[in-house]
Formats: C-alpha cells, sequence, structure tokens
C-alpha cells in the first residue's frame, strides 16, 4: 500500500486547510465587528492564499495517491467505497479549489465545506484500504463520462451546500456577526442557486451517460438497481427543488434547506448505497 | 368562449402545483420499483408519469413561460419525448436468454426467458451466426475477467466473416444484442444407436455453468426409445484458483463419467459404451456460451432525445444566467482591485 503516505499527507493539508479557513473567518468576523468593512487587509489576503496553498497541496498529494494506487492494481479510483471515496476526495477539492481561488465571495462557505470534506476524510481512514478487482463490464469510455459528470454534480451541489449552510448559519447571532462581511443572503441564495442548475445539468449528464454504459454493460439502460433508484429520486428531488424555487416565492431558508436535502440525498447516494446493496449496480459482477 | 374554456382546462392542467405533486407521486413510483419486486405493478410508473405527461403538454401549449424560451422549451419537448420513447420501448422490446455450443447456428427457437412487449414485431428469425470458440480471462482467486467470444457472421458474399464479442460489446444483428455472460461451459456430444439399428441420434448436452459449478459436472440424457443415461464430466481444464488462468474450451479435456445401475464406464472422446437398449458414443467435447438478449428499437432516439433535452436545460441556464447579473460586483464594491496575477481579492476589512 504504498500509496497511503501521501494520502495521509493529503488529508492532513484538508484538515489544516479548515482549520485555516475557520481562524481567518474567526478573526475576520472579530475585525467587522470591531472596525467595519473597509477594505481587504493583507493579513486576511495572507489567511486566503495560505487556505488556497493547502487545498492545493491535498489536491496535488490525491493525485499523487490515486496514481500510485492506480499503477499498482492496475485500475483507476472505480470500484471500492475506499478508492471511491479518495478520488471523490480529490475531484470535490479540485472544482471547490477552483471556485475557492476564482470566486471570492465562496471563500467564507469554506468553514462549511471543509469540515464536511472531513466527513469524507475521517470516513476514509476508518475504511479498510483494500485492493479491488475491476470487473469486466468496466472496460468501457461511458463509464469515465457517467463517474466523471458525476463528480460535477456533486461538487457543484457541496458549493451550492456550502452557500446554503452560511446563509442558514446567519440565523444565530454568533455567525450572523462572523459571515458580516459577506453579501446579502439574497445574492448568497441567488448564487447557490446557480451552482444547483449546474448541478442539474450534470446530474441529468450522468444519469445519461450511466444509461448508455448500462446498456452496453448489462443489456439494459434502467433497472431500478439500488443506485438507479436513488440517483433518480436525487435528480427529481434537484428538479422539483429549481422547479419550486424558479415557480414560486420559496423563503430563502427554505431555498436553503432544499439544497442542503438534494446535497444529504446525493451523499446517501454515491456513500450509502454499499450499505444496502452488496454491489453498487447490480450488473457489476 | 370555447376557446377561453380550453383555456382555462390547459391552464389547469399545466398547473405547477400539479407538476409538483405528480413528481412526488413519480418519486414514490421510483421508490416502490427499487429492485424491481414483483408485487409492485408498473402502474406506479406509468400513472405519475402520464399524469406528467398532460402536465407537460398543457404547459408547452399554455405557458408563455416555456413556449416562448426556446431552451426551456427543447428541455421540455426533450422531457416529454423521453416518456414517449420510454412507453414505445417497453411495448415494443424484447428480452431472453440462449445457450448455443461452439459449431452451432443460432435458431430463435432456442431462446428461452422470453420477455416482450405487446407490439414487439422483431425478425428474430432473420438472425443469424455461428457460434464459435471462446476464451475467458480469469484472475487469482478466480475473479471473472474479459470475455472473448468468436462468432462467424454471414458476410453480404454468400460467405462468413469472424468477429469477436463479449461483455460491453455485444453481438448487434437485426436490432437485436447479445451479450455473453458469466453463464457458460462444457456440453459433451453424444451419439445414440438402438441395438436394431432403427433409432441413431446425436445431440450435445449442457452441462452445467463452468467454473460456477465446477464441482457439479453432470447432467443425464434420454435418447428417443432408450432410458435415462446419468453421466458427469471429469474436466481437465488448467484451472487453478490461485493462479491467474485463461478458460478455454480448445484445450480443455473431459472423461465422460457414465454410471448405469453399479457399472461405472469411463469413456475418452471417439470411445462407445454398450448399455441396455442400445450403444452410447462419446463423440467429443464441446462448449455452450449463454447469451442474453435485449431488443429495444428505442435506445438511439432515447440517446439523442437526451441530448438535445439537456442542451435545452444547459441553453436555457446559460441565457438566463447571462441576462440575470449577480450583483456580486457591487455587493463587493468595497475591495481593493487586485495586482496583475494575484488572487481576486475577497470582501475585506482593514
Amino acid at each position: 500500500m504504498t500509496e497511503l503516505p501521501w494520502l495521509y499527507a493529503g488529508i492532513a493539508a484538508y484538515a489544516l486547510a479548515a482549520v485555516a479557513a475557520l481562524a481567518g473567518v474567526m478573526r475576520l468576523g472579530a475585525v467587522v465587528a470591531n472596525a467595519g468593512v473597509t477594505c481587504v487587509s493583507e493579513s486576511q489576503r495572507n489567511n486566503e492564499r495560505l487556505v488556497l496553498s493547502l487545498m492545493t497541496a491535498s489536491v496535488i498529494l490525491l493525485v499523487i495517491t490515486l496514481t500510485d494506487r492506480w499503477l499498482r492494481i492496475g485500475h483507476g479510483p472505480f470500484v471500492n467505497l475506499f478508492e471511491l471515496l479518495i478520488s471523490q476526495l480529490f475531484s470535490l477539492g479540485l472544482v471547490y479549489t477552483i471556485a475557492y481561488w476564482r470566486i471570492p465571495v465562496l471563500r467564507t462557505t469554506s468553514v462549511v465545506v471543509l469540515p464536511l470534506m472531513g466527513v469524507l476524510a475521517v470516513w476514509v481512514l476508518a475504511l479498510e484500504p483494500s485492493d479491488s478487482v475491476f470487473p469486466p463490464t468496466y472496460h468501457n469510455p461511458w463509464l469515465w463520462a457517467h463517474v466523471g459528470f458525476g463528480k460535477f454534480f456533486l461538487a457543484f451541489c457541496l458549493i451550492g451546500t456550502g452557500l446554503a449552510g452560511v446563509i442558514l448559519l446567519r440565523s444565530y447571532a454568533f455567525f450572523q456577526q462572523l459571515f458580516r462581511h459577506l453579501p446579502d443572503n439574497v445574492i448568497l441564495d441567488k448564487l447557490a442557486w446557480r451552482f444547483m442548475l449546474l448541478a442539474l445539468v450534470f446530474d441529468s449528464l450522468m444519469l445519461t451517460a450511466g444509461g448508455v454504459w448500462a446498456q452496453d454493460a448489462w443489456g439494459r439502460y434502467w433497472a431500478w438497481d439500488a443506485l438507479e433508484t436513488s440517483s433518480f429520486l436525487n435528480w427529481l428531488l434537484l428538479g422539483a427543488s429549481i422547479h419550486a424555487r424558479t415557480t414560486y416565492n420559496v423563503p430563502i431558508r427554505l431555498g436553503a434547506v432544499l439544497i442542503i436535502s438534494v446535497f444529504v440525498f446525493a451523499f446517501v447516494t454515491y456513500f450509502g448505497t454499499p450499505f444496502y446493496s452488496e454491489a453498487a449496480h447490480k450488473g457489476v459482477i | 368562449m370555447r376557446i377561453t374554456a380550453i383555456r382555462g382546462v390547459l391552464r389547469r392542467l399545466a398547473s405547477t402545483k400539479l407538476t409538483l405533486l405528480w413528481m412526488l407521486l413519480l418519486a414514490v413510483g421510483a421508490a416502490l420499483s427499487y429492485d424491481n419486486p414483483v408485487e409492485t405493478s408498473i402502474w406506479v410508473l406509468i400513472v405519475p408519469m402520464l399524469l406528467l405527461a398532460v402536465n407537460l403538454i398543457a404547459a408547452i401549449i399554455s405557458n408563455p413561460r416555456i413556449n416562448r424560451r426556446g431552451g426551456l422549451l427543447v428541455f421540455h419537448l426533450g422531457l416529454l419525448s423521453i416518456v414517449v420513447l420510454a412507453a414505445i420501448g417497453r411495448l415494443t422490446h424484447m428480452e431472453g436468454r440462449v445457450e448455443i455450443i461452439s459449431g452451432a447456428e443460432f435458431s430463435s427457437e432456442l431462446v428461452t426467458d422470453v420477455n416482450s412487449g405487446p407490439l414487439h414485431t422483431g425478425a428474430l428469425d432473420e438472425v443469424k451466426f455461428v457460434q464459435g470458440p471462446f476464451t475467458v480471462d480469469y484472475r487469482p482467486r478466480m475473479m471473472r475477467g474479459l470475455t472473448h467470444s468468436q462468432v462467424a457472421l454471414p458476410d453480404n458474399e454468400g460467405g462468413w466473416r469472424e468477429a469477436v464479442v463479449g461483455d460491453d460489446r455485444p453481438l448487434l444483428l437485426e436490432g437485436y444484442r447479445f451479450y455473453t455472460t458469466f453463464n457458460k461451459g462444457f456440453a459433451p456430444i453424444l451419439s445414440w444407436t438402438s441395438n436394431d439399428g432403427r433409432v441413431a441420434e446425436t445431440g450435445a448436452v449442457h452441462m452445467p455453468s463452468y467454473p460456477l459449478f465446477d464441482f457439479k459436472q453432470s447432467n443425464s440424457w434420454t435418447p428417443q426409445g432408450g432410458e435415462e443415461i446419468k453421466f458427469w464430466l471429469q474436466l481437465e481444464t488448467g484451472l487453478n484458483a490461485e493462479e491467474a488462468w485463461v478458460l478455454d474450451g480448445r484445450r480443455a479435456t473431459a472423461t465422460l463419467v457414465v454410471n448405469e445401475s453399479d457399472k461405472r464406464t469411463e469413456l475418452l472422446p471417439g470411445q462407445s459404451v454398450k448399455m441396455a437398449g442400445g450403444t452410447l458414443r462419446y463423440e467429443q467435447l464441446t462448449t455452450w456460451m449463454g447469451y442474453k438478449l435485449s431488443y429495444d428499437p428505442t435506445l438511439h432516439w432515447m440517446f439523442i432525445a437526451a441530448f438535445i433535452t439537456i442542451s435545452g436545460l444547459g441553453a436555457h441556464f446559460w441565457r438566463k444566467l447571462a441576462a440575470e447579473p449577480l450583483g456580486l460586483d457591487d455587493a463587493l464594491r468595497h475591495e481593493k482591485k487586485p495586482a496583475k496575477g494575484s488572487m481576486p481579492a475577497s470582501r475585506s476589512v482593514a
């Protein structure tokens, strides 16, 4: 298991990024409370650079982890929960790091997003790092498309959840003070739903690519197995939430709850399925 | 007056509250359909889909927020076409299983476990191919790898051409898709000649799936006018569970062990044994491959419909997002402009 030291280093970098992000936001909140909003301080800029550097380092370390494992066992991280979680830590980290870098208003969401990724990190550490066997039906380019689209779907849900988490946390006086430097909830809500719109597009792409793969692999594009049923329910929930948001005047906090519900459902779909189904997709074996 | 009434009905049918209600109903139907339980009727899916389709059609006709926005219109029409195609697919589909021995030609009569829609009108009788030998790669601990199944297909010049299928590369003929499965094994070819010479029969007996039932390679055969003959195969395939291995019927040998009352006879290919009523001859050993068959004429259309639907959704979002600035610039108006090449600034304090 030569990849394990790289994995531990990658997770440690995430943990440090989370601590630095939290410390930065706490300090910022305290300063805002005392001095009011004016302009960017150098220390705040340095803190954000530190968080970004740590997240980038973590993503690079996870790339090394995945590459090392790939070379050792001969196939990509597509089969058991251990490698799926590492792969998700990498892809969620990559997308969030880019978003963190390019969209400044998202940086405060790191206090919500990084602890969520911490759940994945702790989980992966608790798993047996066993090798997996690549099923014959996985030699298919549509598998890559299916998994790739799924990763973007989950990453956009995660960013939306980060914003929704900030909106909900603002209900409490402590966090209201902490997040005072952020734009109004109306703007955060709009931004969060934009990420959920992107998530819907990628969720739809994931289901379509998965259908093509399933047809080639098992002779059916849909069979209501555990993962298919759960993914379809997730798509419906996301579609219905967007439909409700665009049609009715959904209160911002209720909207935030809907976003978090979609993410939780997606989380259970991706990572909970092994608990109630022997194989993610029945045709795997 | 009538037009007004129709518009009123359409508006009610297109209600967005109904959309949410039917989506909820569809979610319940989907949850009930998990793992295709036999006690769950297909109607738990059909009813909400029909209701959603009606809601969708009414909305497309009556709701200007949909029919005046190109992307959204394409998305909704696409969803509708997916529902219609899924329905056509279920009405015209066909599924089944078939086992074919190496060297034999496919015949629709061999297909078992047939499940087809009421409007299925495929041309299974016109499907023509000859099964050839196959190999299956196994990794240590009997982990199945890739299957390579050779088939001969008629070319357009009266001859045959070779093709290899397996796993996610199905054999496509006349709209039917033949998928190799884990179900495959050996088949001894046996001949029976009655004592009076009036009955001469040859048949291939499919032994249980191999290597899944390596320990249980027994079967029986009852020739015309004869009694049931019980036998088992003593196979030599090179199987070693701890090492990588290739299942290849051409490299395998087998002794046919025939049990008649208390008498046990071991036969090699070409050998025969005299039994009550006739002579059994073990001609040769061959293999059989189990295929899963599926037929759905809507597959390609379904893919195109899904692609167009998602494109419509993407185009709509793109236009919508471009037309409605978020206001982040205003929200972040207190920021300093970052130096070239540095991180974009966040809103912060001095």
